[in-house]
């Protein structure tokens, strides 16, 4: 009797453990499966990748230009990034962008496309010893998706009374 | 139980034996060391059971942790473009505010007063309010109109009744007789749904 009340329980918490591992892989297939969740975490990162890579190109290190424009190459993809390639090395003031905020617009997730939206305080020095000038720019971006995450395709102000 | 699930010709009856339990499954039928058989199944067997329910077990709690990973994800609680209804809904309504509390005519501040009551609660409200006196004076003495555009919106982020959003604004200002100027404004807005509308909360110049 004893040992058929041990194959009892070792049956039922057999079957029991049995049934919690198929929910936990029907839980995981589900979550998995769910395309808002991707297209959320693509949202994120697009968002993310945008904004640092927007702040990036706003900004300028006067100091060191090369190593400023292979910033810029690595935040850019397609036709901005060959307009970048072809200026070579520029001279400038230093300029450091700040991102205050920013927002998609479109998140096509399919071809890899997200417009983005951004305001950028720059802070760029004068040539004398005065204060630096600061300036506050609406940007609009539009990402591209490559294999090295987000990156910007192209990058212009919003211009102003233009609509 | 074991009799119930036994298999083949070992059913319970034909072995009453103490602590002797009936053949199962796998188990090829009863020859010269049956009798052993039992007692040597027996001692691998609560070990086996034990190590598969600990990996069943293990196995579950790996696949509810990722599943949970996914869906509890800061992202997932994010519906901002994930719910395009929603998130044209709320881009609608709150540039729709925007515009009408930034836009007055010198004769008329009363409607914008009255938009204002209605599309604005909580922090914006108290700003607005402070900053409207002057402008209705202003808007009287100089006879100012202002017409305020929305230029560019995005959500940053939306869940069930609270959204953040980025709006560019284009904001045109004329005096009688003046020439029309434009002049960009760019605003993060925090805006709150009630009875089913979303009303601005908090704006904060970019």
């Amino acid at each position: 009797m004893r040992t058929g009340g041990a194959a009892l329980a070792a049956r039922t918490s057999v079957v029991l453990a049995l049934l919690f591992c198929a929910f936990g892989g029907w839980s995981y297939a589900q979550a998995d499966g769910d395309e808002s969740l991707a297209f959320a975490a693509s949202r994120d990162a697009a968002l993310d990748d945008g904004k640092r890579h927007v702040e990036t190109l706003t900004g300028f290190d006067g100091r060191k230009p090369e190593a400023a424009l292979r910033r810029w190459l690595d935040a850019s993809t397609g036709p901005l990034r060959e307009e970048l390639r072809e200026a070579k090395t520029k001279t400038g003031p230093t300029a450091r962008a700040r991102i205050t905020d920013a927002a998609l617009t479109v998140l096509d997730d399919r071809t890899g496309t997200a417009e983005l939206i951004a305001t950028v305080e720059v802070e760029t020095d004068t040539a004398g010893s005065g204060a630096p000038d600061t300036e506050r720019k609406r940007l609009e971006a539009t990402l591209a998706r490559t294999a090295d995450g987000w990156k910007v395709r192209s990058l212009a102000a919003v211009p102003v009374g233009g609509v | 139980m074991g009799a119930v699930m036994s298999t083949g010709e070992h059913v319970t009856t034909a072995v009453p034996g103490p602590g002797h339990r009936p053949a199962r499954h796998s188990e090829p039928p009863a020859g010269p060391s049956a009798g052993a058989r039992p007692a040597g199944h027996r001692r691998w067997r609560a070990p086996a059971v034990a190590a598969l329910v600990l990996a069943l077990l293990t196995g579950g709690s790996l696949f509810l942790l990722k599943a949970g990973q996914l869906t509890g994800a800061p992202s997932a609680d994010n519906r901002a473009l994930t719910d395009t209804e929603a998130t044209a809904r709320v881009t609608g309504d709150v540039s729709n505010a925007l515009t009408s509390v930034f836009s007055y005519t010198p004769g008329d501040t009363g409607a914008t007063r009255e938009a204002a009551r209605q599309l604005l609660a909580g922090k914006a409200a108290r700003q607005y309010a402070e900053l409207f006196g002057q402008v209705e004076k202003r808007a009287a003495e100089q006879k100012l109109t202002l017409t305020t555009h929305v230029v560019r919106a995005g959500v940053t982020r939306l869940n069930g009744s609270s959204a953040q959003l980025l709006v560019f604004l284009d904001q045109v200002s004329q005096r009688q007789g003046g020439a029309p100027a434009t002049a960009p404004a760019q605003l993060s807005v925090t805006a709150e749904l009630g009875d089913g509308h979303w009303r601005i909360v908090d704006i904060t110049s970019r």
